[in-house]
């Protein structure tokens, strides 16, 4: 008799999925979050594995983007949102005095839902990460540049063009683009934000695929409306709902048999 | 019945009022205003450089006259029956006392354009209106024939002799007088400004060698020297291309030369260039103030009640009238920092004033403060214009705040920028009472850009095309001479405020195009 | 989570709604004709009565159509829907049933096929008792399994499963009677044979309902217990 049965026959899987901190690059401890007054996250604990693909589902403004978006500290720029509670970047408190947000921004990479390549050649697009940092030989420039269009299932496409405006290309390559924009600066941790949302289903299908491949160089977390892309896509799911966690599980559990009724509900599409 | 349905249909939207043609009338209308104002001025203004055919006419009681028809009126006689008469230019203000005669249509015997009536424009006394007799050379009447080619070759030598004569002024003569004003002992400079000086009095003397002798129409015959004459024509025996030939000619004196006869005749280069730089020079200095104050209000400034403020004070600095701008660059700029710039830097040249009085720095910076609100708030909108997106996507990159403003959101917004230089330029090149206080000249035939260190003379006073039209229209002895040259120059002024747009407009489209969704490959 | 039989119908889309419902429907019907087909092949078997035993042979077509059209619908879904959760495993759940049921039909007519052939022979067969015994409880255990899937009742379905090893102990010693019959009366080895063939199909029955049974574990609780020796089963974790 298999193990995984005992353990699902005995009812033992909990709520929220416990991931050995060893395993984890990401911590999230206690967070809540005030939107101008108004509570956007509510005491938030949870683990985000290392080398896995983990998405955010949940309704619109449950809190997923908001949960994302602070874990880049993206809510500094601004002063309506309070916020208590910790995020732990491998150990390292992200709010901590020793942080410069600039530094960890480059750690924790993001891409957001509509397409936004700056209006500069793809090349320039690219080593935009680059240049604000300490400046490269141009050797050295190149190599990474083609390392993270490779990486990114964009270079076949641009190699013979890295000088166009990055604007000539079409939504799904200009997203890769920008994926490629963001590992060009080797971030540990990348946070997509609905990434697939305005695209066709095969320029989607294609960021899946990269998704995929990606992790096994770092981390991603990926929120999404789409459940069935989470489905596809992800290791494991969070399901939000009202600013609160309710379910964190491999994503084999969560879409075959939640543990919750609220989550089964959001993801069968019923009314609750 | 079907098919005017169909076509009432087409041309008719139903249903909707009369609110489509109203707006459709309202645009046309205004079309249609702006094309007869460029009309009139290109017709009246362009019209002038024609050469005109010259009349002789012979009146009634035997007197003769010599020229140009320029329009009729119809007037009432002082026993109130009708009278028409007709302007002449008839030129030769010297020998008659007016350029100008009305002539009583009625009294008009015959008239007649013989070939060899010529016109002959000259340094001082405006036109002569004549008929070319003989040649002299030296004082002596010389038998050459044919009389015009003749006259036409000495003409040509004597305006290259002209040209090599103030080259000679400008360029060696006048450097020469400077250095050794300025107390250098310098032999060699003594040396060489004297032989430039005696190579002018030859000039001189060889210019002065030929004379025409002429003959009016009143018969009074006088001897014209060469050297005083600018141009001359034979309208009359002129074909049609020759005329062309020398319309573009008369143009391209009028742009290119400086103004004669108290603005009356001559060109308006100063004062194209004293706009077109002051235009220049105003963007120069508004641009970097509009667009920091801009990027202020907009991204560094905590967005409170101040800053709203603040924001519909600039909004509202735009609608106050320029005239309170010019007392203003008067107050604080030509008097205020001009004054105090002179006590400290230009003691020596006290008590005429050097920045202390209107000059060229002053207007450019009072029209600089007119047009910064119109910088700020287009900029501010170009500013407001940039997706947030753009904005995180530099910050998860790891840029700071300054490195997000600098590399991807001035760039984006240039081309508001721009838009807002436009209209700045569209304002301020079309401006001319504040210019009267803090700067323009009625006559300053030196440009304030030069040969002469600094090259760029920022306290000179300027000519400017508005001002000119103005001084030219209502404050010229000569009304009739004067009117068609306000009509060239308004057209001209236009004209400079189009290429000036155009410029920025092109440099915008450039700027956009680089980036643009849809190039084409 | 545990679901309840009318999880199914909360949907926002009730069309999804309507979808699932039919396909629960369909499923008991087709369970209601197999299990009417089980019934007259051994009424056939008991009575002698030939044309009922032809007619149960030749409804197995109806019994097919019912599978594909089935199938087909569960097809339609997944293609449509792309279920989640309860409802991916109701629509599993449904497609194995009909081929489970399928089979069931199967062996109602090689019941049937049995029969005639006994019918023919005319003779009294031996091990008629235990076929009706025997008949009697498999029909029971398939009741009470599509009862469980229409109710989604884990412990209905429980019995079922536990039911099945008795089923097959009886199947064991029925065998072994029928068996010293044989060896007694050599004569009586064919219809024996014929018995036998119908005992074992009986037994297939068992099997079949209890794997219908198994179904609604996994429809209502996410557990697979195929293949888990019913002994070793943890019921009351099942039903917590």
């Amino acid at each position: 008799m298999s193990e995984t049965l005992l353990s699902r026959a005995s009812g033992a899987r909990p709520a929220v999925i416990e991931i050995p901190a060893a395993a984890s690059c990401l911590a999230i401890d206690d967070l809540s979050l005030r939107y101008a007054g108004q509570s956007a996250l509510e005491g938030l604990s949870l683990r985000i594995p290392r080398h896995a693909v983990t998405a955010f589902i949940g309704p619109s403004g449950c809190g997923k983007s908001t949960l994302l978006r602070a874990l880049n500290r993206l809510h500094d720029l601004n002063d309506e949102v309070t916020q208590s509670g910790r995020v732990l970047l491998e150990g390292e408190d992200i709010h901590g005095p020793g942080v410069a947000v600039a530094q960890l921004r480059r750690r924790v990479g993001m891409v957001f839902q509509t397409p936004n390549p700056f209006p500069m050649s793809i090349y320039e697009n690219v080593a935009f990460g680059l240049r604000l940092q300490a400046p490269l030989k141009k050797r050295r420039r190149d190599e990474i540049i083609e390392w993270a269009l490779v990486s990114a299932a964009l270079w076949d496409e641009v190699k013979d063009r890295l000088h166009d405006s990055a604007w000539t290309l079409s939504g799904g390559q200009q997203q890769r683009l920008v994926i490629a924009r963001t590992l060009a600066v080797q971030p540990e941790v990348l946070l997509l934000d609905e990434p697939a949302s305005a695209l066709d289903p095969i320029s989607s299908l294609k960021i899946e695929e990269l998704i995929r491949n990606l992790k096994s160089r770092l981390s991603v977390i990926l929120v999404t409306h789409n459940m069935q892309q989470a489905a596809r896509v992800s290791d494991y799911t969070a399901f939000l709902e009202g600013g609160e966690l309710v379910e964190y599980a491999a994503t084999d559990d969560l879409f075959t048999n939640p543990r919750l009724a609220r989550t089964e509900d959001y993801i069968t599409g019923r009314m609750s | 019945m079907r098919r005017w349905r169909v076509a009432s249909r087409a041309g008719l939207p139903r249903g909707e009022g009369p609110w489509p043609w109203l707006a459709a009338g309202s645009l046309a209308l205004s079309l249609l205003m702006l094309a007869a104002l460029l009309l009139l001025l290109a017709g009246r203004g362009l019209g002038h450089f024609w050469p005109a055919p010259v009349e002789l006419v012979t009146l009634d009681d035997g007197r003769q006259l010599a020229g140009q028809r320029v329009r009729e009126e119809r007037r009432q006689t002082l026993q109130g029956s009708p009278l028409r008469e007709r302007l002449y230019r008839t030129g030769n203000r010297d020998l008659e006392g007016d350029a100008w005669r009305w002539v009583p249509v009625a009294s008009i015997a015959t008239h007649e354009h013989p070939a060899d009536w010529a016109v002959i424009e000259r340094q001082r006394w405006g036109e002569l209106i004549v008929r070319p007799l003989a040649l002299e050379e030296n004082g002596r009447r010389l038998t050459e024939a044919p009389l015009w080619e003749s006259f036409t070759a000495r003409l040509a030598r004597v305006q290259a002799l002209r040209v090599e004569r103030d080259a000679l002024r400008r360029q060696v003569i006048a450097p020469l007088a400077r250095h050794l004003a300025a107390g250098h002992e310098d032999a060699e400079a003594q040396a060489r400004l004297a032989e430039a000086r005696a190579r002018v009095g030859e000039l001189q003397a060889a210019m002065a060698r030929d004379a025409l002798v002429v003959e009016s129409a009143a018969g009074e015959r006088l001897s014209v020297p060469l050297e005083e004459m600018v141009a001359a024509w034979r309208p009359n025996a002129m074909s049609p291309l020759q005329k062309l030939a020398a319309w573009g000619a008369n143009l391209w004196h009028f742009l290119s030369e400086g103004p004669r006869a108290a603005n009356t005749a001559g060109g308006v280069w100063p004062a194209i260039f004293g706009t077109v730089l002051m235009v220049l020079l105003m963007s120069v200095l508004v641009t970097p103030f509009g667009v920091l104050a801009a990027v202020y209000l907009h991204e560094v400034a905590p967005q409170g009640r101040l800053t709203g403020w603040v924001r519909i004070a600039v909004r509202n600095l735009a609608g106050v009238p320029s005239i309170v701008y010019g007392v203003f660059g008067l107050g604080v700029f030509v008097y205020g920092i001009g004054g105090r710039l002179d006590e400290w830097f230009f003691a020596d040249s006290l008590p005429s004033p050097t920045f202390g009085t209107g000059g060229l720095l002053w207007a450019s910076l009072t029209l600089a403060l007119l047009t910064l609100p119109v910088v700020i708030v287009a900029t501010e909108e170009g500013l407001a214009r940039i997706p947030a997106q753009q904005r995180e996507a530099a910050l998860a990159l790891g840029a700071t705040r300054a490195e997000m403003l600098r590399r991807v959101v001035l760039p984006m917004a240039l081309p508001a920028m721009l838009t807002g230089v436009i209209l700045a330029i569209a304002r301020a090149a079309g401006e001319v009472a504040p210019l009267m206080l803090v700067g323009v000249a009625k006559l300053a035939p030196q440009v304030p850009l030069d040969g002469d260190f600094p090259y760029l003379h920022l306290e000179r006073k300027f000519m400017h095309l508005g001002y000119h039209v103005f001084d030219v229209g209502f404050h010229s002895g000569d009304v009739e001479a004067a009117l068609p040259l306000v009509y060239a120059t308004a057209l001209l002024l236009v004209g400079v405020i189009l290429v000036l747009n155009l410029t920025a407009i092109l440099l915008r489209h450039h700027l956009r195009m680089r980036h643009a969704r849809l190039r084409s490959r | 989570m545990d679901i309840t039989s009318d999880t199914h119908s909360q949907h926002i889309s009730r069309q999804f709604n309507q979808e699932l419902e039919e396909l629960k429907t369909h499923l008991m019907a087709m369970g209601g004709l197999v299990e009417q087909q089980i019934q007259e092949a051994v009424s056939a078997l008991l009575e002698g009565d030939s044309r009922l035993a032809e007619r149960v042979r030749d409804n197995d077509k109806a019994v097919n159509d019912m599978q594909l059209k089935i199938d087909d619908e569960c097809t339609r879904v997944l293609a449509r829907r792309q279920p989640a959760a309860s409802d991916l495993r109701l629509v599993l759940a449904v497609i194995r049933a009909t081929s489970d049921l399928e089979r069931i039909g199967d062996e109602a007519s090689k019941i049937a096929r049995n029969a005639l052939s006994l019918i023919e022979a005319s003779q009294g067969a031996k091990g008629v008792v235990e076929v009706r015994h025997i008949s009697e409880h498999v029909r029971k255990m398939l009741r009470d399994a599509l009862t469980a899937f229409a109710r989604f009742d884990i412990e209905l379905a429980l019995e079922v499963v536990h039911e099945d090893d008795s089923v097959d102990s009886e199947y064991a010693s029925a065998m072994r009677s029928l068996m010293t019959f044989m060896m007694e009366d050599p004569r009586s080895i064919s219809p024996i044979l014929n018995v036998m063939w119908i005992l074992r199909a009986l037994e297939r029955i068992g099997d079949h309902a209890n794997n219908l049974a198994e179904y609604v574990v996994y429809l209502v609780k996410g557990l697979d217990i195929r293949h888990v020796d019913p002994e070793e089963l943890d019921e009351a974790a099942i039903k917590r």
